[in-house]
Formats: structure tokens, sequence, C-alpha cells
């Protein structure tokens, strides 16, 4: 959108008008003392942390005192199979995301036709994004266990089927990946009714007089007018997933059994706080900060093509 | 196709609608009404299904330091989103209307800052603030936070602030305002809608964390609610009414929080995909 930078002092896009020089002056002055706080409070707090950790991950560290290890932390990293099966459950949350997407895409089709007391059930979506994940781990907990809700329900309906999800490796990422799902439905319902409202009702009843179905409709119209939304809610899903359910495996969990809901994120967690190496945590979180960047970055450049 | 049949037709469409519609809503409203009859039985009456009694309440209050640790999760929400609502603010009037040398750049930087993991940079923090001997002080959570929420809220507040007309910040200056005074006066008022979707987003972030208040607020009678609770879960309490009551302290402030700012909430969930 904006013109190839004409001069260099493209920056000053974002200022007023150019002012006379001694106001001019005064204001970039006004503009230093505004920016401090922040400056000062990111600067102790998240650019130094983000430094000790990149220079920590290349050290034995205890907290206390640290060596110099070069790149032993990774190199063991790597070669380290409870790594590769921590990766495995964020691969995992990963395949979840399909489902995290499209259900909630589907909902909010059928939320935007606005039938009887649409916005009252848009609310109670949406109202679990105001709880913690600890309660709803909590929750969560009695509803998989073995004498928990789920298989109550299974027996009063006579069904043959009885479910110990929490006991097993894979069985119980399977649960915590439902409890995430379940999670983030309302935020994602409510990004696509959001998108939904900026779209052309002409199109559907365009659609509608040609005969196109419910499904044709959604399929062919609502999905690729959406696309935007989907990236969006894709990505900010995706770093949900791999940045924040460390309370939820915590409540649920503790990361097992064994390491089956142990994610990059928890394992940071573990390895610092239980196990007590920070050095080697450090540099998991490094690996963690590196995957979520890129996925950030894609994301950017997505709006960026968008922009143009 | 007759007209009558057509009706007829989208009738039962709607209809089927809406009961798919309520029984996603049956799913989603599962937990918390399992939580509010939960928390008002006893464990025999949890196991036979029936009943009424106060009793999880007296084991909560027994378990746990309730009314302090309530206390203390307003505090530290209190006191971050304060910060994050001053520094923000600042911020963004620097960031989109004084525009200074850097000014760019340190924009992208708050882009950047707003990728950052909490737990990449969680280790050496917590090294720190213990060495600066706020480990267990609610300045140390609260710095945290804020630290945490800053970048975001500033991203908000700079786009926000963007779309305030130049002119008025000129017309300001013709009439001999300062730059302080510019930004009390006008920047502040016209700020109002962003800095309450800051501050809902942030109130229920700080007040539903768990991770920072574990790390930081250790000792009983300084936790927020949240850890607290967490810590209950995680010592083998068996109680299970006892845990939903706790549940229903720890959630209610932040649903009626949600409740009341729902509109601001949904405005700055879909804030990223808007611009």
């Amino acid at each position: 959108m904006t013109a190839p930078a004409a001069s260099r002092r493209s920056s000053s896009s974002l200022a007023p008008r150019p002012l006379a020089g001694r106001l001019r002056r005064s204001q970039r002055r006004a503009g230093l003392v505004f920016i401090l706080p922040f400056v000062a409070l990111e600067l102790f707090l998240l650019v130094l942390p983000m430094l000790q950790t990149l220079y920590y991950s290349f050290t034995r560290w205890d907290g206390l005192s640290s060596t110099w290890i070069g790149l032993d932390n990774y190199q063991r990293l790597f070669g380290d199979s409870t790594f590769w099966r921590v990766v495995l459950n964020n691969v995992f949350l990963l395949l979840s995301i399909p489902f995290a997407i499209l259900i909630p895409l589907l909902v909010a089709f059928l939320l935007n036709e606005h039938v009887r007391g649409w916005r009252f059930f848009r609310s109670i979506y949406f109202l679990p994004t105001a709880i913690s994940w600890v309660v709803i781990g909590m929750v969560a907990i009695r509803v998989f266990a073995s004498e928990g809700i789920l298989n109550n329900l299974f027996d009063q309906l006579h069904l043959p089927i009885h479910l110990d999800l929490l006991g097993g490796e894979l069985s119980a990422m399977l649960a915590v990946s439902i409890t995430f799902i379940w999670s983030v439905f309302g935020t994602n319902t409510i990004i696509f009714i959001t998108g939904m409202a900026t779209l052309d009702r002409e199109i559907y009843d365009a659609a509608k007089v040609d005969g196109a179905g419910s499904f044709a409709t959604f399929r062919l119209i609502t999905i690729p007018m959406l696309m935007r939304f989907i990236q969006f809610a894709f990505i900010v899903t995706l770093i949900t997933a791999f940045t924040a359910l460390f309370s939820l495996i915590f409540i649920m969990t503790g990361g097992g059994p064994g390491y089956g809901t142990t994610t990059l994120e928890f394992y940071v967690y573990q390895q610092a706080f239980s196990v007590g190496v920070f050095g080697y945590g450090a540099a998991i979180g490094v690996v963690l900060s590196v995957i979520v960047f890129v996925i950030s970055l894609a994301q950017t450049r997505l709006f960026r093509s968008r922009l143009d | 196709m007759s007209m009558t049949t057509a009706r007829l037709r989208r009738r039962v469409n709607r209809a089927g609608i809406f009961a798919i519609l309520c029984l996603v809503g049956v799913v989603m409203l599962f937990p918390f009404v399992f939580m509010g009859i939960t928390a008002f039985r006893s464990v025999d009456q949890y196991i036979a299904g029936s009943g009424f009694s106060f009793d999880s309440w007296t084991v909560l209050f027994n378990a746990i330091p309730v009314v302090q640790q309530l206390i203390n999760s307003t505090i530290v929400t209190g006191g971050a989103v304060l910060i994050i609502l001053a520094v923000s603010s600042t911020a963004g009037y620097a960031l989109s209307k004084l525009g200074f040398r850097g000014s760019s750049y340190l924009f992208l930087g708050v882009l950047a800052g707003m990728t950052v993991p909490m737990q990449s940079i969680i280790i050496p923090e917590f090294v720190n603030v213990s060495q600066v001997g706020l480990v267990n002080q609610y300045l140390g959570a609260i710095l945290v936070y804020a630290a945490l929420g800053v970048p975001f809220a500033t991203f908000l507040m700079t786009a926000y602030y963007r779309g305030v007309p130049n002119e008025l910040v000129e017309a300001s200056l013709m009439d001999g305002a300062s730059f302080w005074q510019i930004f009390l006066r006008v920047m502040l008022p016209m700020g109002i809608p962003a800095l309450v979707t800051v501050a809902v987003l942030q109130f229920i972030q700080v007040w539903d964390d768990l991770l920072i208040g574990l790390l930081f607020l250790q000792s009983p009678n300084v936790r927020t609610i949240t850890v607290g609770l967490a810590t209950l879960q995680s010592s083998r309490m068996v109680d299970v009414p006892a845990l939903m009551a706790g549940s229903i302290v720890s959630a209610l402030p932040a649903i009626v929080v949600y409740l009341i700012f729902q509109r601001n909430l949904v405005a700055g969930l879909t804030m990223g995909v808007n611009k």
C-alpha cells in the first residue's frame, strides 16, 4: 500500500507532517522521553533474559555458576531420545489444529444464519476464553478419568466402551488435545464470525439463485473468501498450542504418563526446575523460540503480501 | 416447488441449525454446570450423584488461605495491568505521533517482542529476579507480568493512536500545549476504548496465569488464587467438590470481567486480522 520509500526519512511517515525545526527537535526529545519506560522495562525483563538464555544454552549452568561448553547442550539435545519423543508430542498438537479450525468454521457458518438466540450461543461459546487453563484442566481430569464423566455417560447409554484415556501415553495426549480444541473453539469461532460479517451477503444470495446447496456454498464461497481469517486463526492456534498449554498439562497429566504429554515448553520447565539443568533447559528454550519465531515470521509475511 | 414447501424446508433447516447450536452449547457449558453442582456436594453426595451441602467450602477454606490469595491475585493483577497501561499508552503515543530517530526500528522490536515465548526467557528471568531478592515479593511477579504483556499492549495502542488525526496534535501545539499536556488532554481521553481493551485482555491473562506465579510467588501467603488452586490439585487432594469450589472462586472474577467487557475482549482478539 505504501509507496516505495521516496526519501530516507520515510520513517517519518509515522509522524505528523514536518514541523518547524525547533518544534521538530523538541518533538523528537519528547518521543524519547515517552518511549523510555517501555525501553527500560523491556530491556531488563525481556531482552536481557533472552540474550542470557542464548548465552547460557552454551554453558553448563545450575543457576549460580556456569561453565562454557560450546555446542554440547545442543549435541546432547539432538541425540536425546526423550527430546524427540517430546517433539513428537508437539507434532501431535500440530495435527489437532485442523480440528481446532474446522469445527469452529462450521459452527460459525451455522451461527451466521442468525437463527433465534444466535447471540446467546455466541456468548456461551466464547466463555471458556475467560477461565484459566488450571480450571479447565481441573474439570478435564474428571471428564476423562477412568471412573469419570465420559465413561459414566457410556454406561448410561449402555455402550460397552470403557476408556482410560489418561492412563496411556498416546491416549493422554489425545485427551489433552481434545481439551485444547474445546478451549480454543470459542476464540476461533469469534474470529470466523468477524470474518463472515465482512463478506457480502449478495454473494450468498447469488449462489442460492444459482442453486448451490449449503455445503457447496460453504466449500466454494465461505472458505476461499475467509482464507485470511483462517490463516490468522491457524497461526494464533498454533502458537497457543506450542506456548500456552503449560498450565493445562501441569494440571491434567504433569507431562505423563512417562513423557506422553510433555511438550517442548513443558520440557523446558521440567529440565530447569525439576531436574535442575538450567543450561540444557535454556537450549530447549532457544529451540522453542526459534520454532515460534519462524511461525510468526510466516504470519507477518502473509500479512505483508496481503497489504501490497 | 411451491412457496409453502420452500418455506417449510427453510423452517426445518433453521430448526436443525438451532438444534446443533444447542448441542454445541451443552458441550461448552457442561464444565461450568459440573463445577456449579459439584461444589455444593459433600464427597459422599458427589459419589452418590445427588444431594446438597456446603462441606466442600469448609474443606477449601481450611486447605488454602482463600481470601488472602484472592487479595494477592488482585494486587498482582491490578499492579501489572496499571504498569502495562502506563507503559503501553506512553510508548504508543511516542511511536505513533512523535517520530524520533529509530522509532520505526523500535516498532519492529515491539512486533518481535510479541513472539517471545515465556518459557524461553523464564530460566534467567527467575535467576535474575531471585538475585535482586524479589522472589516471593508482589513486585517481582508484577514486573515480570508487565514486561510480558507490554509488547502486545503497545502494538495495540500504537495501531489505535495511528488512527487519531495528526491535526489534533498540531492544533494543540499551535495553542501552546506541551507534548506532555497533549498526552494527558488529547491522547489519553481519545485512547480510552483501546485502553479498556488492553486492560481486559491483560486482566484475564494475568489472573489466569500459572507459570509465573508458580515460580515467583512460592510461599502460600503470597500466592495468587490460580496458583493456590493448582497446588491443591498437585498435592493429590482427592476431594473433588472442594477442588470445584476452588475452581469457582478462582474463575468467577475473570468471568464477571468477561461478561461486562465481552465486546472489548472480542475487539482485542480480532485486532490482528483487521489491521
